[in-house]
């Protein structure tokens, strides 16, 4: 019994972090109709980010998250209005191509400055824990964990009560109405990257000081978001949450009962079973 | 007629080897500069670097073709085909890990380039019949009979878990780990292959932890030894030793985690404080020249390049003539006493001699054999801080 409260504990903790990153990729797909297919690679960016504050100023890794926000949200700001507003109205396969591209000069700029050495950021408390009950719980996933809700619940009152995320809700619903009804929707498309850039940013940079950074991380979380978005439901936020914990403990428990190697295995045909039953996702409205 | 003595000197040096002052041999290495296990590529590299210099010393001078492979086999493959046919090298060393010199291994049949791998240890690569390649290293089988060894005269563990990368050298470890354990009396209770990268390792080692092994044996690379290592005192896993099979456990980087790298034991090729003929000198120069301690990964490099240097110079450069010196040679350098033997169903292997080094207080100690110890085990393992 406490094996399987360990690892659905750790599966819930490690799944707040996926959602982190599937709630980004998932706004700018219900905005922008868009999946991007760089979103592991600005994840890796907030990871270098975090290393370097860290190494050469000495700021934390949950306290830096403080800077990578912001620049993130500036940078993802900046592809949108440079690159990918661009492409809106394109055939989708350009959109996919696009994003891919970025993301490969992404992770190759990274690499040729940086090397593709593995770095390890190892702070005071990356490996402590705390004991509940016999269950060991470590104290980095935690704050992580607490750091993810925070950022969610504000997202959720940013997009249910402010001006600005109403008219990224109506975006998201129609484009044309809401252009019709005076919403400047590039604006609203290039809020939107930038949330979901920092979105992105900020996951790497809370799973940073347990796990390791190279320039090719990103591939893997790029497809991670993806189940997750669509498991979800694309668009939904709520979908997106729920997704992301649904993976994290699949993986976990997973692993306990069917070996490590087979927890891949899980995560995909629980995916499958999803879209053969519900195929909008957990929480998405069928369309069309 | 001054001219013409010096032509006729000048073509008595080029057609007798022995008789030219500097031998020039056209050396390939293939080696893992780049990509995840760039760290221990490292000390490959700088293993090298020591021994062309002191090539140079005895009048070889060596002109290296390197290659970087990395970490994928692919790109091993394409470098030795490329140093094989267009560079048309003498010999090759390299490269570094087990997938990579699997893969080029039976290239070297193929081209007929003689192939001498270092430190790649996976068992079925000599176990193949192949005539072209050589290793210098022990194998797999050798890392998981050495640390059950010392773990048998030290302790008496009932239980072993094992858990591995679902690679080439990963596998074959594990492999080697349980049939070993099973002749010496041992249960092997858990068995994790994981795939690497993974962020949490928790659920895997909670079920470890719960069938309570006296042992636990892993097999992993730099970033995953320590993320292993991290989680498990996380988990609070105290079995009786952390045995590590080398590679990762065995870097600087490892070591230098101290509050998690603290008492795990791990099998080693060479030390630094070990009796062989320059060993302690090669430690010395090493640190002095790169300001970090050498891995055994080093060791294996150098002496490799030294031995196919000074044949590919011996032999003037033939194929055929370096591949019968190899065969037929014996050197006793800073690795011990090399000779290349077909025995146990192994063709061209060194039966080299494991040690068992443990970390204390950040630094590698040679605690096993008796023979070769500097510091005293620390068995069982204390607890976590």
């Amino acid at each position: 019994m406490i094996i399987f409260i360990q690892s659905l504990i750790s599966g819930i903790l490690i799944g707040g972090v996926y959602a982190l990153i599937g709630i980004g990729l998932t706004i700018i797909f219900g905005v922008m109709r868009i999946i991007n297919f760089a979103h592991g690679d600005l994840l890796m960016l907030g990871m270098y980010m975090t290393y370097y504050l860290f190494t050469l100023f000495n700021i934390d890794p949950f306290v830096s998250i403080v800077i990578t926000i912001p620049l993130m949200f500036l940078y993802g700001a900046f592809l949108q209005k440079v690159l990918i507003n661009r492409v809106l109205g394109a055939l989708p396969q350009n959109q996919i191509l696009l994003t891919i591209g970025l993301g490969l000069i992404m992770s190759n700029t990274i690499m040729l400055a940086f090397t593709s050495d593995y770095k390890i950021l190892s702070t005071s408390y990356s490996s402590s824990s705390f004991n509940i009950a016999g269950i060991s719980i470590s104290s980095p996933l935690v704050i992580s964990f607490l750091i993810t809700a925070c950022i969610t619940a504000a997202l959720y009152w940013f997009l249910m009560k402010t001006d600005t995320g109403q008219a990224i809700r109506a975006t998201a619903q129609d484009r044309e109405a809401a252009q019709l009804m005076g919403i400047d929707v590039k604006r609203m498309s290039i809020i939107a990257f930038g949330l979901g850039a920092s979105l992105a940013g900020t996951a790497g940079a809370l799973i940073s000081p347990t796990y390791y950074i190279f320039p090719q991380v990103g591939s893997a979380f790029t497809l991670k978001a993806f189940v997750i978005t669509v498991l979800g439901g694309m668009g939904s936020i709520v979908g997106a949450t729920l997704g992301g914990v649904l993976i994290g403990v699949a993986e976990s428990i997973g692993g306990v009962y069917l070996g490590a190697g087979w927890k891949e295995v899980i995560v995909f045909v629980l995916f499958l079973l999803v879209l053969l039953f519900k195929p909008a996702g957990l929480m998405g409205k069928s369309k069309v | 007629m001054t001219k013409r003595v010096m032509a006729l000197l000048l073509t008595l040096c080029l057609t007798l080897p022995g008789f030219a002052q500097a031998a020039k041999v056209k050396i390939g290495f293939v080696n893992s500069i780049t990509g995840p296990e760039a760290p221990i590529g490292e000390n490959l590299s700088n293993g090298v670097t020591l021994a062309l210099e002191d090539l140079k010393k005895k009048g070889i001078d060596v002109e290296m073709v390197k290659e970087d492979d990395t970490g994928k086999p692919e790109k091993s493959m394409a470098a030795f085909e490329k140093m094989a046919t267009r560079d048309k090298v003498a010999g090759i060393v390299g490269p570094y890990s087990s997938k990579c010199a699997n893969a080029v291994a039976k290239l070297a049949e193929k081209y007929k380039t003689p192939l001498l791998i270092p430190v790649a240890s996976k068992d079925e690569i000599t176990r193949q019949n192949l005539k072209w390649t050589f290793r210098l290293s022990a194998t797999t089988y050798d890392y998981a009979t050495i640390l059950i060894d010392m773990a048998t005269s030290l302790g008496k563990p009932k239980t072993i878990a094992i858990i591995n990368e679902n690679t080439d050298f990963g596998t074959s470890g594990a492999k080697s780990a349980k049939a070993y354990a099973a002749r010496k009396g041992i249960t092997v209770v858990a068995e994790e292959a994981y795939a690497p990268g993974s962020p949490d390792y928790r659920s895997t080692l909670t079920k470890i932890k719960s069938k309570k092994p006296d042992l636990v044996f892993m097999v992993s690379y730099v970033a995953d030894a320590i993320l292993l290592m991290r989680q498990s005192r996380e988990i609070g896993i105290t079995p009786q030793a952390f045995l590590g099979a080398g590679a990762g456990f065995a870097t600087a980087q490892f070591a230098k985690e101290k509050e998690i790298s603290n008492n795990v034991f791990s099998s080693t090729q060479w030390t630094g404080d070990v009796n062989w003929p320059g060993a302690k000198e090669f430690d010395k120069r090493y640190i002095a020249r790169f300001g970090k301690e050498p891995t055994y990964h080093a060791a294996t490099a150098y002496e490799s390049m030294m031995i196919m240097a000074e044949t590919a110079a011996k032999a003037g450069g033939n194929q055929e003539k370096i591949r019968a010196d190899l065969k037929a040679g014996k050197w006793n350098g800073i690795m011990g006493e090399v000779s290349f033997r077909d025995y146990e169903g192994y063709t061209n292997q060194n039966k080299h001699q494991m040690l068992v080094e443990q970390i204390q207080n950040g630094k590698h100690e040679t605690v096993y054999p008796p023979k070769y110890v500097s510091k005293k085990p620390v068995y069982p393992f204390p607890g976590w801080k």
